[in-house]
C-alpha cells in the first residue's frame, strides 16, 4: 500500500508540475503584453507595472520567471480578470462548488439510472429487453448534449412548464454564500423561507443535471452490463444457483456486490467526463459554474481568466481521477499492482 | 428490495419537496419583480456613462434629479428641487430644493441627516470641476456633461442656503434646463463622499451607491444580477414593491424563455412578438422612443479618412431591406439623425438614393478601383434602435461584397465593446443613440460634435469645425424657427461629409406578465420601476375553492394555490 | 449465396474478411454501414449538388419554414434562415465540414497514433514507463476540454479545430496500439517470426498489423463520433468554424436567436449531427460486435 501512495503520489506531483509549466507557457502565446496577460492589470499605471515586473521575475531568466509564477500560484494569486478586473482567484472559489454540485448530482442520477438498467439487461441477455436497452443507450450516447439541453427546455419548461430553465436558484431567495454548494448553503442560511428555497434549488437542478446524465449513464449502462455478464458467467454463481438460492437471493447477495466493483474503478474517468459536458451545460441553462464562466472568458478573450481557469480545471480533473483510484486501490487490494506490464 | 424502497422514499420525497410551500415562495414573489436586462451595468453611477443598460439600471432606480419631464407632454416638472426660477437674461438659475429628502440606508452607510444644498453642489463640482478632489475617482470622465458643454457652461453654483442654491451660467442656453432633467444629472451625497474619503476608499462611491431614489442597492454579483431593496424613507410614497431584481440575460432567447417560464416578470427587448401576443397571460407594449441607428466610420482610419469612400459605402447600402429583415417593419427609415416626432426635424432632407453602380464609380475615383477589406464592428445585444446588430452587419456585408469591398465583423460583450470603441480600434461600427430629453441637441452634441470625441461617444472621432460651430449657435438662442435652421444646415453638413449613415429609428418594446402593472418605460430611454406592482393571480382551480368555502363562511389565508 | 466451388479448397479469410462476413450478417450494422457511405458521398459531393449556397442568401425569402409547412415552399426544401439561405443546402455543405473535417481528423491522427504507438510497444524501461504515465495523463483528461484549452490558444476558426481535435484523439490511438501491439506480442506466432530471425519492423509490419487493424478500426469509429461531436460542440460554441461557414454546430448556433420564430433552424442541424454520429456509432457497434463473435471462435 505505501508503495502505491507514493507512486501515485508521485504521478501527482509529476502531473501538477506539468499542468502549471502548461500554463505559464502558455501565457506567452497569447497576444499582447505577457505581464499583463499573467496578471490582468489593464489599468495598472507605470508605477503599478514595474512593481508588477519585479514581482514576477520578468527581467530574469525564463526559469527563475516560472519560479515566481508557481510562487504566486501556490499563494493562491490568480491575477484580475481583464474584462471585470475582478480577482479570480475570489471568483473561481465562488463557481468551482457550483460545478461539483451539479457534477456530482448528475453523477448520482446516471449511476442511479444507468446501473440498474445495465444489469437488467445482463440478465435478460440476449432478449428483447437487453436490444432495447441497448439500442435505447446507444441514441443516448449519440445526442449532441447542447441540443439535448435545448430540447428538455422547450418541452419540460416552456410545453410543460414543470421545472425552470435557467439558474441555481430563483433570484427572489437570497442565500448566503459560504460553502458554493446551494443545498449546504440553504441550509445554513437564516432565511424565513428555508424550505421553499430548497425545493426552488432541487427544481432549477434536476433539467441541467438530467441533461449531463444522460451520457455517462448510457455509459454505465454499458459498463454494468459487461461486468454482470461477467460475473453470472463466474463458477462461484453457477454454485450458488446450484446449491438452489432462488434467483433474487443469487442477484442481490451476491451478484450485484460483485459487479459494483468492477465499475466503481471507472467511475473516476467517468466523473472527468461529466465535468467536461457539464461545461457546456452549465453555457445552455446559465449555470453559474466554473465551465461557463471559461467559455465565457475565451469568447472575451479574457487572458488571464482563461490560463487560471484552465489550470484550475484541469487540476481539478486530475486531483478527482487519483482520488477515486486511490480509493479504489484501498478497497481493492489487487489493483494496486503494476497496470503497466513490461 | 432495499433498492426499491430507497428509490420510491427518495422519489417521494422529491416530489413532495418541490411541490409543497409553493404557498409561501407565491408570497414572497407578491412583492418582488424581476426584471430580465440585456447586459450589466458599467458602474452604478450614471454620471460616468452614456450606455442605455447602465442607465437603466441605475438612474431612475437609484437617484433623483433636481427637476424631471412628467406627462405625455413632457413637461419639466419638480423632483428634488420644489421650484425654480430663471432671471431673463437667462445667466442665473436658482433652485429652492425639498427639505425631506432622505438617503439610502445600506449595510455600508447610515446617513445622519437629510439631503441639503451641499449635496447638490458636490454632485456637480465632481463632475465640472477638473480640481475637485473626486473628480478623477473613477477614471474623471463625464460624457454627457462633457459633451454638452456645461462645465464651459456653469461659471459657479452658489449656495445661497441649506435649501437654495443658484447656477451662474456664462451665456444664456436654452438647452440648461432640460439638460438637468436627464437621467445623468443625479444628485448623490456629500457626507457618504466624506465618509469615504476618510476610509481612503473614494472609488466605492461608484461602485456602492447611495442616492435617494426608490430603491437602494442590496447586492450586486457580476454578469448575474442586482439586488435592490425598498428605500422606506423616500420622499415620495414608498414603491410599492419590496424587492426588484435584474437578472442579467444577454441571450435574446433566454430573455424571452425566462418570460415564457414565468421565471421573469419583465423582459427587455423581447423578440417573437407573435409568441408573446399569442399567450394570455403575457402583453407587449411599446413607446415611441427619441432614438437613431447608425453605421459610422472611423474617419481616423483609412480608407475612412476619405470622404468619397464614405459616400461611396452610403449609397451601396440597401437600407430598406435592412429595415424589412432586422426591425420586420417596426421602424422607420433615418434620413437623418432626428426622428418625425423632433420639432427639429427636416422635411425636405431626402432619402438615400440605393444605387451601387454609382458607389462603384465613386470607389474608382477615390483610387480604391479593387476594392479593399474591412471590418465592422456590431454589437452583441439588443439595444431600442438595433434589434439585432449581428444580422444586420451580415446584411451589411453582402450588399458590400457586391461593389468590391469585404467586409469582417468583430464583436465583443457589449461593455468590452464599448470600452474598445472608445479606444479607436474599430474601422467601421454599428451603434445608436437614444435621446436624454426632447432637445434636438441632445442628439447632435453627444454623436458628432469635436468634444465629443475626447469623452468617447463620438466614436466616429469626427471634428468638423462648421458643425460645431453651427450647433453651438443654435444652443445660443432661443429663436426656435433660427435654431430650425442652424439644425437643418448641421443635418446636411453630416448629410455631405457622411461621418455616419443613419439608418432607422425605432420604437422600444418590452413584455410583461399581466399579473405587472405600472408604467415602466420612460419617454427617453430609460426606466423606471417607481410605480411597478404585482397584481395576485389567482388560479381557476382556487377561484372556485373559493367561491365554495366563502359560500361556508370559511376564510382563506392569502396565499394561492 | 451460392458459389461453384470448382476446387476443393479451403478458403482461410483474412481477418478483415471474417469481421466483414460477420458485419454483413448484422442487418442493424449494415444500415449504420450505409448510412455511414451516404454520408461519405455527401461530404464529397455535397457542394456540388447543393441547389443554393449556403452563404448568399435570398433577401426576399427570409424565415421561410420547412416545405410540409403551409407557409413553405418546395424549392426551399428545408426552409431557410434569417438571412435567407437555405437549410438544405447548408446542412449539406455542413457535411463536408462536420462529418468529412471529423474523417480526415480521424485518419490523420490515426496514422500518427499508430506509428507512434507501434515505435513505443517496442521500447522498455524508463522511456516506457515515463510515455505511460504521460498518457495516463492526457488521457485523463477528457477529449473536449483539451480540445477547448488547445482552441483557447491557438485562437477560434475551424482550421485551429481541426488540429485541436486531431491532437487530441492522437493519444487515444497511441493507447490502443501500444496495448494491442504488446498484446499481440506475447502470442506464439510473433514468437515463431522473431525465432526466424525477423527484425522488430518485420514482425511489426507483417505479422502484427494484419491482426490489429480491426481493434484500431473499432477505436476510428470510437474517435471519429467523438470528432464529430467535438468540432459541432465547439462550434456551437463559437470557438470552431465562424460565420458564416455552414459547420451543423455553428447553424445551430445561429438558430438560437431565432427558437421562437424559426424552431426548424435549431431542429434540423441537431437532427443532421444525431444521425451522423447514429451511423458511427452503429459501424462502430459492428465491428466490435463482430470482433467479439470472431473472438469467440
Amino acid at each position: 500500500m505505501l508503495v502505491f501512495t507514493l507512486r501515485r503520489l508521485s504521478l501527482f506531483i509529476f502531473t501538477m508540475l506539468l499542468l502549471t509549466l502548461v500554463s505559464f507557457s502558455v501565457n506567452f502565446l497569447f497576444p499582447g503584453d505577457s505581464i499583463i496577460n499573467l496578471t490582468g492589470a489593464i489599468n495598472a499605471t507605470p508605477n503599478q507595472l514595474i512593481g508588477l515586473n519585479e514581482a514576477y521575475q520578468t527581467n530574469r531568466n525564463i526559469f527563475w520567471q516560472y519560479i515566481a509564477y508557481l510562487g504566486h500560484i501556490i499563494n493562491g494569486e490568480f491575477g484580475l480578470s481583464m474584462a471585470s478586473q475582478s480577482d479570480i482567484a475570489t471568483e473561481v472559489v465562488k463557481m468551482l462548488p457550483a460545478t461539483i454540485e451539479l457534477s456530482l448530482v448528475a453523477l448520482l442520477i446516471a449511476m442511479l439510472i444507468g446501473i440498474p438498467l445495465g444489469f437488467i439487461a445482463a440478465i435478460k441477455h440476449g432478449k428483447f429487453t437487453d436490444s432495447l436497452i441497448l439500442s435505447v443507450s446507444m441514441f443516448g450516447y449519440s445526442i449532441p448534449v447542447f441540443w439535448l439541453g435545448l430540447l428538455a427546455i422547450l418541452t419540460f419548461s416552456i410545453n410543460l412548464g414543470w421545472f425552470p430553465s435557467a439558474g441555481q436558484i430563483s433570484l427572489l431567495f437570497e442565500i448566503k454564500l459560504v460553502t458554493g454548494i446551494q443545498f449546504i448553503d440553504i441550509l445554513l442560511s437564516d432565511s424565513p423561507y428555508k424550505w421553499q428555497a430548497f425545493s426552488d434549488a432541487t427544481a432549477h437542478i434536476i433539467l441541467p443535471a438530467c441533461v449531463i446524465a444522460l451520457a455517462p449513464a448510457t455509459i454505465f449502462i454499458r459498463l454494468a452490463r459487461t461486468s454482470m455478464i461477467e460475473v453470472l458467467g463466474t463458477s462461484y454463481i453457477r454454485a450458488a444457483s446450484a446449491k438452489g438460492l432462488s434467483f433474487r437471493q443469487i442477484i442481490f447477495r451476491h451478484a450485484i456486490r460483485n459487479a459494483l466493483i468492477q465499475i466503481i474503478r471507472h467511475v473516476g474517468l467517468q466523473f472527468a467526463n461529466l465535468v467536461t459536458i457539464a461545461m457546456v451545460t452549465e453555457v445552455i441553462f446559465s449555470w453559474p459554474g466554473i465551465g461557463r464562466w471559461l467559455i465565457e472568458s475565451i469568447y472575451q478573450r479574457d487572458y488571464t481568466a482563461i490560463e487560471s481557469g484552465l489550470l484550475v480545471l484541469s487540476c481539478f480533473i486530475f486531483i478527482v481521477h487519483i482520488l477515486t483510484d486511490f480509493i479504489y486501490a484501498a478497497l481493492n487490494p489487487l489493483a494496486r499492482g503494476n497496470k503497466y506490464g513490461a | 428490495m432495499n433498492y426499491l424502497k430507497f428509490i420510491t422514499t427518495s422519489l417521494f420525497s422529491l416530489v413532495f419537496l418541490t411541490a409543497c410551500n409553493q404557498k409561501d415562495k407565491l408570497l414572497l414573489s407578491e412583492h418582488s419583480v424581476i426584471y430580465c436586462a440585456e447586459g450589466s451595468p458599467e458602474t452604478f453611477n450614471p454620471q460616468l456613462v452614456t450606455s442605455g443598460t447602465t442607465i437603466d439600471a441605475t438612474s431612475n432606480q437609484l437617484y433623483d434629479r433636481l427637476i424631471t419631464y412628467k406627462g405625455i407632454e413632457n413637461k419639466l416638472s419638480p423632483a428634488i428641487a420644489e421650484s425654480w426660477h430663471v432671471t431673463s437674461d437667462g445667466t442665473k438659475v436658482t433652485f429652492y430644493l425639498r427639505k425631506d429628502v432622505a438617503f439610502h440606508h445600506t449595510d455600508y452607510f447610515t446617513p445622519t441627516r437629510l439631503l441639503n444644498a451641499d449635496d447638490v453642489i458636490f454632485s456637480f463640482e465632481r463632475a465640472l470641476n477638473l480640481e475637485h478632489p473626486y473628480h478623477f475617482v473613477s477614471g474623471g470622465s463625464y460624457p454627457f456633461f462633457q459633451n454638452v458643454g456645461l462645465s464651459d457652461l456653469v461659471d459657479k453654483i452658489e449656495k445661497i442656503n441649506d435649501h437654495t442654491i443658484r447656477f451662474h451660467l456664462s451665456h444664456a442656453d436654452n438647452s440648461f434646463l432640460a439638460n438637468l432633467a436627464t437621467d445623468f444629472s443625479i444628485i448623490l451625497s456629500a457626507e457618504y463622499a466624506e465618509q469615504l474619503s476618510k476610509q481612503n476608499a473614494k472609488s466605492d462611491i461608484d461602485t456602492h451607491p447611495i442616492g435617494t431614489g426608490p430603491f437602494k442597492l442590496k447586492e450586486y454579483r457580476v454578469g448575474s444580477f442586482i439586488r435592490f431593496y425598498q428605500h422606506e424613507q423616500y420622499w415620495q410614497d414608498p414603491a410599492k414593491i419590496d424587492q426588484l431584481v435584474f437578472d442579467i440575460t444577454p441571450s435574446n432567447t433566454g430573455r424571452l424563455t425566462k418570460l415564457l417560464a414565468k421565471e421573469c416578470d419583465v423582459v427587455a427587448y423581447p423578440i417573437a412578438h407573435g409568441k408573446i401576443t399569442q399567450r394570455k397571460d403575457l402583453s407587449l407594449e411599446a413607446v415611441t422612443a427619441l432614438n437613431v441607428g447608425y453605421f459610422g466610420f472611423n474617419v481616423n482610419k483609412a480608407p475612412f479618412d476619405n470622404k468619397l469612400v464614405r459616400q461611396a459605402i452610403s449609397y451601396a447600402i440597401n437600407k430598406q431591406t435592412l429595415l424589412d429583415a432586422i426591425y420586420q417593419g417596426k421602424a422607420e427609415m433615418a434620413n437623418s439623425l432626428l426622428p418625425k416626432t423632433s420639432w427639429a426635424f427636416d422635411k425636405t432632407i431626402k432619402n438615400q438614393k440605393f444605387d451601387p453602380f454609382f458607389a462603384k464609380e465613386l470607389l474608382n475615383f477615390a483610387g480604391y478601383a479593387e476594392g479593399f477589406t474591412m471590418d465592422l464592428w456590431a454589437m452583441p445585444i439588443q439595444r431600442p434602435y438595433n434589434p439585432n446588430a449581428i444580422t444586420m452587419a451580415k446584411l451589411i456585408q453582402s450588399d458590400l461584397k457586391k461593389i468590391g469591398i469585404q467586409v469582417n465583423i468583430v464583436s465583443y460583450e457589449w461593455s468590452t465593446f464599448l470600452q474598445r470603441l472608445k479606444r479607436g480600434e474599430h474601422q467601421s461600427f454599428l451603434l445608436g443613440w437614444s435621446a436624454d430629453h426632447p432637445d434636438p441637441d441632445n442628439f447632435f452634441s453627444p454623436i458628432l460634435s469635436c468634444s465629443a470625441t475626447k469623452t468617447g461617444s463620438n466614436t466616429t472621432f469626427w471634428c468638423n469645425e462648421e458643425y460645431d460651430t453651427i450647433i453651438q449657435k443654435a444652443l445660443r438662442t432661443s429663436d426656435i424657427d433660427k435654431r430650425k435652421e442652424y439644425y437643418a444646415q448641421a443635418m446636411s453638413i453630416i448629410r455631405q461629409e457622411v461621418p455616419l449613415i443613419p439608418l432607422a429609428h425605432s420604437k422600444r418594446y418590452q413584455a410583461r406578465g399581466n399579473n405587472v402593472i405600472g408604467d415602466i418605460l420612460a419617454p427617453f430611454g430609460g426606466i423606471n420601476f417607481y410605480s411597478v406592482s404585482k397584481r395576485e393571480l389567482i388560479s381557476k382551480k382556487v377561484a372556485t375553492k373559493k367561491n365554495k368555502l366563502d359560500g361556508k363562511n370559511n376564510t382563506l389565508s392569502t396565499g394561492v394555490n | 449465396m451460392a458459389r461453384d466451388k470448382i476446387y476443393l479448397e479451403e478458403i482461410f479469410p483474412s481477418p478483415f474478411m471474417q469481421l466483414w462476413q460477420v458485419f454483413r450478417k448484422t442487418p442493424v450494422a449494415m444500415l449504420g454501414g450505409s448510412c455511414f457511405v451516404f454520408l461519405i458521398v455527401l461530404a464529397i459531393f455535397g457542394p456540388i449538388l447543393a441547389p443554393y449556397s449556403p452563404i448568399e442568401g435570398q433577401l426576399d425569402m427570409l424565415l421561410l419554414p420547412p416545405a410540409w409547412n403551409n407557409d413553405g415552399n418546395v424549392s426551399y426544401l428545408l426552409g431557410t434562415d434569417e438571412l435567407g439561405r437555405d437549410m438544405l443546402s447548408r446542412l449539406m455543405y455542413g457535411t463536408s465540414l462536420t462529418f468529412g473535417l471529423s474523417f480526415i481528423v480521424v485518419i490523420i491522427s490515426l496514422i500518427i497514433g499508430v506509428v507512434i504507438g507501434s515505435l513505443s510497444a517496442l521500447t522498455t524501461g524508463l522511456k516506457s514507463s515515463f510515455l505511460n504515465h504521460f498518457l495516463d495523463v492526457v488521457l485523463s483528461i477528457p477529449s473536449l476540454l483539451l480540445a477547448i484549452i488547445i482552441v483557447a490558444i491557438l485562437g477560434p476558426g475551424i482550421a485551429n479545430t481541426v488540429w485541436a481535435v486531431v491532437l487530441v484523439l492522437i493519444p487515444q490511438f497511441i493507447h490502443i496500439t501500444r496495448y494491442a501491439v504488446k498484446e499481440e506480442s506475447r502470442k506464439d506466432y510473433v514468437l515463431a517470426s522473431k525465432l526466424d530471425g525477423a527484425s522488430p519492423f518485420r514482425i511489426l509490419y507483417y505479422s502484427i498489423f494484419p491482426n490489429i487493424t480491426d481493434r484500431i478500426m473499432g477505436q476510428a469509429t470510437l474517435a471519429q463520433s467523438a470528432a464529430i461531436l467535438d468540432i459541432a460542440t465547439l462550434g456551437f460554441l463559437g470557438l470552431g468554424a465562424q460565420i458564416p461557414l455552414p459547420e451543423w454546430g455553428a447553424t445551430l448556433a445561429n438558430g438560437l436567436d431565432l427558437f421562437y420564430i424559426a424552431p426548424w433552424t435549431v431542429y434540423l442541424p441537431g437532427l443532421a449531427i444525431l444521425f451522423a454520429v447514429v451511423a458511427t456509432n452503429l459501424v462502430g457497434e459492428g465491428i466490435r460486435h463482430a470482433l467479439k463473435v470472431r473472438k469467440d471462435r
